[in-house]
C-alpha cells in the first residue's frame, strides 16, 4: 500500500510540474529572436525579438542570459535631434494581452563579449527570465546583414 | 502743385496704376520666393546651399594605414557617417543602408565613396575598423575621428558626440545624419534619419542635379 502511494505522490508530481511548464510556455510566447550578424572582432551584439503575453496579467522581463555572451542588457535607441543615443532599461513590461516586438532603432538586446564568432548556421539558446520566476529558453538564429531590414 | 496734380483728371487713373503695379510687383515677388522655396525643398530639406561650407585640407590615415585627405575627397561625392564600431543598433542599420545606396549609385555614377569615421578612436582600432568597414563593403573607407586634430572631418563639419568612459562597455551618442560633401569639397548636405534606400537615392540625385545647375 505504502509503494502504491508512493508511486501515486510521484505521478501526481510530475503532472504538476508538466501543468506548471504547459502554463508558463502559455502565458508567454517568445519568438522570432534573431542576431544580427556581425563582423568577427566585434565585441557587442544585437538581438531582437517579440514577447506576447497571453496572461490575465503583467509580465515583466528582468533578465535574459546566454552563455555565449558575457552578459546581456536590455536597451532602446533613441534619436532626438539628430543625436543617436542608447538608454539602459533594468526591465520590460509586458502588459496582459499584448505584444512587445524588440526591432532595429528601437528597443534590443545587447549582447556583450562573444565568446566565439557567430555564424548563419549558428543556433545559441537564451534563457528569458521574468519576476514571477518563469524561465523560458529560446533558440535564436543568425541573420545576414542584408536581411537586417527585413 | 500738389493741388494742381490733385485737381488733375490723371489723378485716379494714375493711382490706380500704382495701385496694379504694387499688386503685380509684390505678387511676382511672393511667387519667386515661394519658387525657390520650393525648388530647395524638391532638392532636400538638409541641403546647405547657397552657403556650403569648403572643406579645408586636411590629412589622415584609413583603415588600411594610407594617406586620406583632401586630395582623396576632391572630385567625388562622398557619403559621410560618423558612428563606432561597438554601436550595435543604429550604426550597422546606417551603414546596412549606406552598403545598398553606395552599390546603387555606383551601378550609374563612378565618382561616389562612402566613409565611416569613428568617434570612439580609442577603441577603435585600425584592425576593428577595417574589419568593419570591409565587413559591409571592402571599398568602404574607414577613418579615425581624429578630435584633437582641428582640420579632421570631426572638426571641420562640426560633429557632437558624448560618452562616460568611466563606464565598461561605454556607449557613445553620435550623429545619426549622413553627411555629403561635393567634388569641389563642400559640404553640401546633411541627410537626417530615418534612413531609406529610396529616399537617398532621390535626395542625392535631386542634390547632383541641383549643384551641376549651379556650379
Amino acid at each position: 500500500m505504502k509503494k502504491v502511494n508512493t508511486i501515486f505522490f510521484f505521478l501526481l508530481l510530475f503532472l504538476n510540474i508538466n501543468i506548471v511548464l504547459a502554463e508558463n510556455s502559455q502565458k508567454i510566447h517568445i519568438y522570432d529572436l534573431w542576431i544580427n550578424e556581425a563582423p568577427p572582432t566585434a565585441t557587442v551584439l544585437v538581438a531582437y525579438v517579440v514577447l506576447k503575453n497571453n496572461s490575465k496579467r503583467l509580465m515583466t522581463l528582468n533578465s535574459v542570459s546566454c552563455p555565449l555572451f558575457s552578459s546581456i542588457e536590455i536597451h532602446r535607441s533613441i534619436i532626438k535631434n539628430d543625436i543617436a543615443s542608447m538608454e539602459r532599461h533594468s526591465m520590460l513590461e509586458i502588459p496582459s494581452k499584448s505584444t512587445i516586438k524588440l526591432s532595429p532603432g528601437d528597443f534590443h538586446l545587447m549582447l556583450f563579449n562573444p565568446k566565439i564568432p557567430l555564424n548563419t548556421h549558428d543556433t545559441p539558446i537564451f534563457t528569458f527570465s521574468f519576476l514571477d520566476g518563469t524561465q523560458i529558453p529560446v533558440t535564436a538564429t543568425i541573420r545576414k546583414r542584408k536581411d537586417m531590414m527585413h | 502743385m500738389l493741388t494742381k496734380l490733385s485737381n488733375s483728371k490723371f489723378l485716379i487713373p494714375a493711382m490706380a496704376f500704382l495701385v496694379v503695379l504694387a499688386t503685380g510687383a509684390g505678387f511676382y515677388i511672393s511667387l519667386k520666393q515661394s519658387q525657390n522655396r520650393q525648388e530647395r525643398s524638391e532638392v532636400s530639406q538638409g541641403l546647405f546651399w547657397p552657403n556650403p561650407k569648403q572643406i579645408k585640407d586636411f590629412s589622415s590615415e584609413d583603415h588600411n594605414g594610407n594617406i586620406f585627405g583632401s586630395k582623396q575627397i576632391n572630385g567625388k561625392w562622398s557619403f559621410i557617417f560618423f558612428g563606432y564600431t561597438n554601436c550595435p543598433d543604429i550604426c550597422p542599420i546606417t551603414m546596412s543602408v549606406m552598403v545598398d545606396v553606395y552599390r546603387n549609385l555606383t551601378t550609374e555614377f563612378d565618382d561616389i565613396q562612402t566613409i565611416f569615421v569613428t568617434v570612439d578612436p580609442e577603441r577603435d582600432t585600425k584592425e576593428k575598423l577595417s574589419s568593419y568597414v570591409n565587413f559591409f563593403d571592402k571599398n568602404f573607407i574607414g577613418l579615425n575621428g581624429e578630435p584633437e586634430n582641428k582640420n579632421s572631418l570631426v572638426r571641420q563639419i562640426g560633429i557632437a558626440y558624448f560618452s562616460n568612459k568611466e563606464k565598461d562597455n561605454y556607449l557613445v551618442d553620435h550623429s545619426a545624419s549622413i553627411f555629403v560633401i561635393d567634388p569641389k569639397m563642400r559640404l553640401i548636405a546633411k541627410l537626417s534619419p530615418p534612413h531609406q534606400l529610396e529616399k537617398i537615392i532621390d535626395q542625392f540625385k535631386n542634390i547632383k542635379r541641383f549643384v551641376d545647375e549651379k556650379g
